[in-house]
């Protein structure tokens, strides 16, 4: 058994193509479009490491763990992974990255970088919520707990990732009260 | 019983190579290199920026590719990244055995659909069909043969392989979790239970007669022994002698330790605490699980293999030997290792089995074919961190406070294959002391086999189960004495000059009481009494403690032996190579930064996990650097190719000292018989009125390094592609290569450099020159300086007077240390027992700080680990732990954000004493005082002592009640 999957991937239109049942967006994106810059952590929806962007018509994004969610889920859908953050050239080449991808950078927040993509795309989407939802100056740590607080770091301690994230969103304009 | 021949390195001359040619392959260094192709030029140049005139680590050098989703890890590449590989990606898993009670007698797949069916099952049939075996290292049974019993729950059995991903991915839902798939007979013993020990130590210590510095007995002053065994269980000797063997006089000093803590005892002149403390097993978790890619290409005999190894270069000779046998013997000609950088480690990826199963996988497959472990997997077969069992003694003198004996004996659960676990033991029993100073020692460790999966070099390397268990000990005795820890701890903190157990002097200073000081001071220590009080009168249903721990962990392994290579261009830039691979750690960026102190700018290019070109060196090793006698040694050291080791593993806390000694003497030998010289011809014809005076550049200690330029009493200052051209055009040295070996001391030699003789902490060198011009090839032909360049592009310099550590020396087990200390206050819910860490303070001696963040990176990091020990982590052996295949996160808590108080960590890096401190190892020690922090803290709340970890909030409801 098989189901056609279709979708926007990073703006660029994937599909359709044939896809085993059973088989996880993770999988599917490791393995029938080659974009492993989404990382396997547990396969069991704890880490985080996996997670994506799902945007909505409206431009809301979803974040979604990609280990659990069958491919089915995504069929139809706009998705944004980590290959999708950063600004590249005609040679394909990354010129300009994200503020989030800036900030972790700058702040030295991670060391293996295997939880990296997790933590850019929640707080991409958390920044995203700002913008529409501006928050006072003293929630900001709250709300970094609530976004990020399942995601699994093992190496740098998790410090770094929340320093970035609360720089980024006292020091950019509209997110704040 | 012999002593342990297991090390980090013997096996490697164990090995034959048999003809078969090693290759790192250019597409994955490329990849590998700082902020590779995929970036531009302009955004990876951003790296490094200057504040105050030096220049400064913006972020990490391998940063703009991760953050970015790049391929730069093991797991990434499938077929179809690898250049001239099939398109076609074939799929392997493995299927392992959840019983170690029963006869096993194979599985069928009859019940698998045909869209599900492997291609090829590779068994343990076809393995003694094929005469394929491990590498000696990690022992025999890679496969289980129907008949017998499994060693270790999770041994591997079987590995089913498929076309394509459909295929596999159905097999694997099918077959993964089926408990009926493997067929078993009759009832047995545990395999384990047949094992000898893996290994035992024992550090006996007496010291001289009133702290004298010769000591009565000791490993270093009299060597080791080691017992026989006698039903699997180590038989010491019976007969105390005080003037016989080594093994006589050890067991008499052992029993007169022991008289003098039951008689001192029985006379109230010691205080004498005993306890039995248990550590648990631990899942290493690194985020990326293990993972093999490989294809044989029988048309150019080339067998490729992309792994995911802490030690790729061992994995590469290792691999040859697997390959010598089987399928494909004598037809591989040529093998292609990639090591990409891994998705941490902590150890788990430092010798682990799983990239053989690769190579065994591959042998057989028809085309790519890729084994990666799944998370249920990982836990399964990964390598953990051993569980200890220490009954210990401390006695304390109770009218000078002063420390009397330390007694202990160490029961260590090695797990189904032996690896790293004797030395595990053996860095475990010399960490026992911790900061302090025991002028008896009777300590001894003794690991076993087990059937719960293989235990190997896990981050802490023992060292974080015996230190925990010294603090806890310090903190109950001061209890006991009722005295203030901190002043316990001053009576008895190790000096410099001190001896450890070993009965060896620890290098350097030691600056614990320092430390002490500081964190006496800290405002939570201090007000803990009023903190206490008024944090439950606010918080009903809370309790509130503050804990206090210190530990120093040894870095190194007793034979270290790094490379590096620098090359400057002629256009001025600087490409680094070493040997390391880059676990996330930072050595990558750490490594380029460090060659700014002679260079004056980063390296522009680093190349990690290099092998081949270490053959310019020509060097041969033939011993175990560990039981060499010193005869052998000086015999062979004639040899100015022969070395104790050639390479190293990228194990934790090695890079930043070990690989930054030799990266620094080759950045270092460059400035000096390459751009000093070069700037001295530029000042000198350019800005002085040269012939007629002396411009007095004499000393290449006068220049220094400007905004990227070098000055010199007052010269112009110079950019680095200006004296480079300069270095080439004369034909100075633009190239070095350099291999030191440390056995607690470096060795040395006399290089001629250019008519110069050096004495250098090197025991390799090999230089390239510039192609000079007749311009400045006035004193020399040039040719005859490019002719000398024969040893793969380089001049292969004999050493002469070589001065390597004396053999004996590896009786010292360790005497590099790095100190690391935590206080930490925290809240515990008398309703659930959860611990709520409400802040903590660590302090750090890392020495000479490279890169600042990159070091807080490690502190946070190791807390949140060591926080995880302590309160969260742990898996129950035998049947229902790892080897049972049902563990992932969803039940293996790790630390998240909100178990390691992330807005409220503090930490003090304590300032260097000189720029000339060394770069201490540090990313061990980060993770271990917290553990006995925590312990103490939790008791200081609920007046509870924990003796096993973790401490987990149920069981702290359940002592609280």
């Amino acid at each position: 058994m098989s189901q056609s999957i279709k979708l926007t991937i990073n703006n660029q239109a994937v599909g359709p193509i044939d896809v085993a049942d059973g088989v996880m967006m993770i999988e599917f994106l490791h393995e029938y479009v080659n974009l492993t810059g989404t990382k396997f952590g547990c396969g069991a929806g704890v880490c985080h490491a996996c997670t994506v962007l799902v945007d909505d018509e409206q431009g809301i994004s979803e974040v979604v763990r990609t280990c659990i969610n069958g491919v089915e889920r995504f069929n139809g859908k706009r998705i944004r992974t980590i290959e999708g953050h950063a600004k590249q050239n005609s040679l394909g080449e990354i010129t300009a990255l994200s503020p989030v991808q800036e900030a972790f950078l700058e702040h030295f927040s991670f060391q293996c970088g295997w939880c990296t993509p997790g933590f850019v795309n929640e707080s991409t989407a958390l920044l995203e919520r700002l913008k529409r939802k501006p928050i006072a100056k003293d929630q900001v740590e709250k709300v970094i707990e609530d976004a990020l607080s399942e995601h699994v770091c093992r190496c740098t301690g998790y410090v770094k990732y929340y320093a970035a994230v609360k720089d980024l969103i006292l020091n950019t304009k509209g997110l704040t009260l | 019983m012999e002593p342990s021949t297991t090390s980090r390195r013997n096996f490697i001359k164990q090995c034959v190579i048999g003809g078969v040619a090693v290759y790192s392959a250019p597409l994955l260094w490329e990849m590998s290199r700082a902020n590779a192709a995929m970036v531009s030029p302009e955004l990876a140049a951003q790296w490094q920026t200057q504040v105050n005139g030096q220049f400064k680590p913006k972020f990490r050098n391998d940063g703009i590719a991760k953050v970015t989703g790049q391929k730069v890890y093991g797991r990434d590449y499938r077929a179809m990244d690898m250049q001239g590989w099939p398109k076609q990606q074939g799929y392997a898993f493995i299927l392992r055995t959840t019983d170690a009670a029963h006869i096993y007698q194979g599985f069928s797949l009859d019940h698998l659909p045909a869209s599900a069916k492997p291609y090829k099952v590779i068994t343990a049939a076809d393995l003694v069909r094929d005469n394929i075996t491990l590498p000696e290292f990690y022992g025999d049974n890679m496969l289980l043969s129907e008949g017998k019993t499994a060693d270790y729950l999770g041994q591997a059995v079987a590995i089913l392989l498929f076309d394509n991903f459909p295929a596999f991915k159905q097999a694997k839902s099918l077959l993964q979790f089926d408990a009926n798939l493997l067929q078993f007979g009759e009832k047995t013993a545990f395999v384990s239970e047949s094992k000898d020990p893996y290994a035992t130590w024992r550090l006996i210590r007496v010291e001289g007669e009133n702290g004298a510095r010769e000591d009565i007995y000791s490993p270093l002053h009299d060597g080791l022994f080691f017992p026989s065994v006698k039903d699997r269980k180590p038989e010491w000797l019976s007969n105390p002698n005080a003037q016989g063997s080594v093994s006589e006089r050890g067991i008499f000093y052992a029993g007169e330790i022991d008289k003098q803590i039951t008689d001192a005892k029985a006379n109230q002149q010691w205080q004498v605490l005993e306890r039995e403390y248990r550590t648990q097993i631990i899942e290493p978790m690194m985020m990326e699980p293990e993972a093999f890619n490989g294809w044989f290409d029988a048309a150019s005999q080339t067998f490729h293999t992309v792994v995911t190894s802490q030690s790729p270069q061992d994995f590469q000779e290792m691999a040859v030997h697997m390959l010598s046998s089987g399928p494909l013997a004598g037809k591989v000609k040529h093998l292609v290792v990639h090591s990409p950088y891994i998705g941490g480690g902590f150890g788990a990826k430092d010798h682990s089995i799983f990239p053989y199963y690769g190579v065994l996988t591959a042998m057989y497959a028809k085309g790519p074919i890729r084994l990666a472990n799944d998370r249920f997997e990982q836990f399964q077969s990964g390598l953990k961190r051993h569980p200890f069992i220490m009954k210990s003694r401390l006695a304390v003198d109770k009218s000078t406070l002063k420390i009397q004996a330390l007694t202990s004996q160490m029961t260590i659960d090695g797990g189904g294959r032996v690896n790293f676990t004797p030395s595990v033991a053996s860095v475990g029993a010399t960490a026992m002391q911790s900061i302090y100073y025991t002028p008896r020692n009777d300590i001894t460790a003794t690991a076993y086999a087990s059937r719960n999966p293989d235990a190997g070099s896990v981050r802490g390397y023992g060292t974080l189960q015996s230190m925990t268990a010294m603090e806890c000990m310090i903190h109950e005795i001061a209890d006991e004495l009722k005295v203030d820890p901190f002043k316990l701890r001053a009576a008895n903190v190790m000096e410099s000059g001190q001896r450890n157990t070993q009965g060896a002097i620890p290098n350097g200073t030691l600056r614990y009481r320092e430390m002490l000081d500081m964190a006496e001071q800290d405002s939570v220590w201090q007000n803990r009494v009023a903190s206490k009080k008024d944090y439950e009168t606010k918080h009903p249903g809370m309790r509130y403690g503050v804990g206090f721990a210190i530990a120093t962990k040894d870095y190194g392994t007793g034979a270290a032996a790094p490379s590096a290579v620098i090359r400057l261009s002629k256009e001025g830039k600087i490409a680094l190579d070493i040997g390391f691979i880059e676990m996330g750690t930072g050595t990558q960026t750490s490594q380029a930064v460090l060659v700014s102190d002679a260079l004056g700018n980063f390296a522009d290019e680093v190349r990690l996990a290099e092998v081949d070109i270490w053959k310019a060196m020509q060097l041969v090793q033939t011993d175990n650097p560990y039981i060499i006698s010193q005869q052998r040694q000086d015999e062979m050291a004639a040899n100015p190719r022969w070395t104790p080791v050639k390479a190293m593993a990228s194990s934790a806390s090695m890079s930043a000292y070990y690989q930054s000694h030799v990266t620094r003497i080759a950045a270092e030998l460059i400035y000096r018989h390459g751009l000093w010289p070069a700037a001295v011809s530029i000042w000198n014809e350019l800005y002085f009125n040269t012939p007629m005076g002396s411009t007095n550049l004499h000393n290449s200690r006068d220049g220094r390094w400007v905004d990227g330029k070098l000055t010199a009493l007052g010269f112009p200052p110079l950019s680095i592609d200006i004296i480079a051209k300069r270095a080439h055009d004369m034909g100075l040295v633009v190239g070095v290569m350099g291999h030191a070996f440390n056995r607690w001391a470096w060795a040395e030699a006399d290089f001629d450099i250019l008519g110069t003789k050096e004495r250098l902490a090197l025991d390799a060198l090999a230089l390239q020159y510039g192609e000079a011009s007749p311009t400045f090839a006035t004193t020399f032909n040039p040719k005859d300086r490019q002719a000398s360049m024969t040893s793969n592009g380089y001049h292969l310099i004999d050493r002469q007077a070589i001065s390597y550590p004396k053999a004996e020396l590896n009786n010292a087990m360790v005497t590099y240390y790095a100190p690391c200390a935590t206080l930490v206050e925290v809240a515990i819910n008398e309703g659930n027992g959860e611990v709520t860490l409400l802040s903590a303070h660590t302090w750090l001696e890392a020495g000479k700080v490279i890169v600042k963040e990159l070091v807080e990176g490690q502190i946070q990091g190791g807390l949140a680990m060591g926080i995880g020990h302590a309160l969260h982590e742990g898996l129950p052996p035998f049947e229902d732990g790892a080897g049972n295949g049902t563990w992932n996160l969803n039940r293996y808590q790790v630390s998240l954000a909100r178990h390691v108080g992330v807005w409220k960590q503090r930490h003090t890096i304590l300032p260097q004493l000189s720029d000339t401190d060394p770069t201490r190892g540090i990313a061990e020690v980060v993770m271990i005082p917290v553990v006995a922090a925590l312990i103490e803290a939790v008791y200081q709340a609920t007046q509870v002592r924990f003796y096993e970890l973790p401490m987990t909030a149920k069981k702290i409801k359940e002592a609280m009640a």
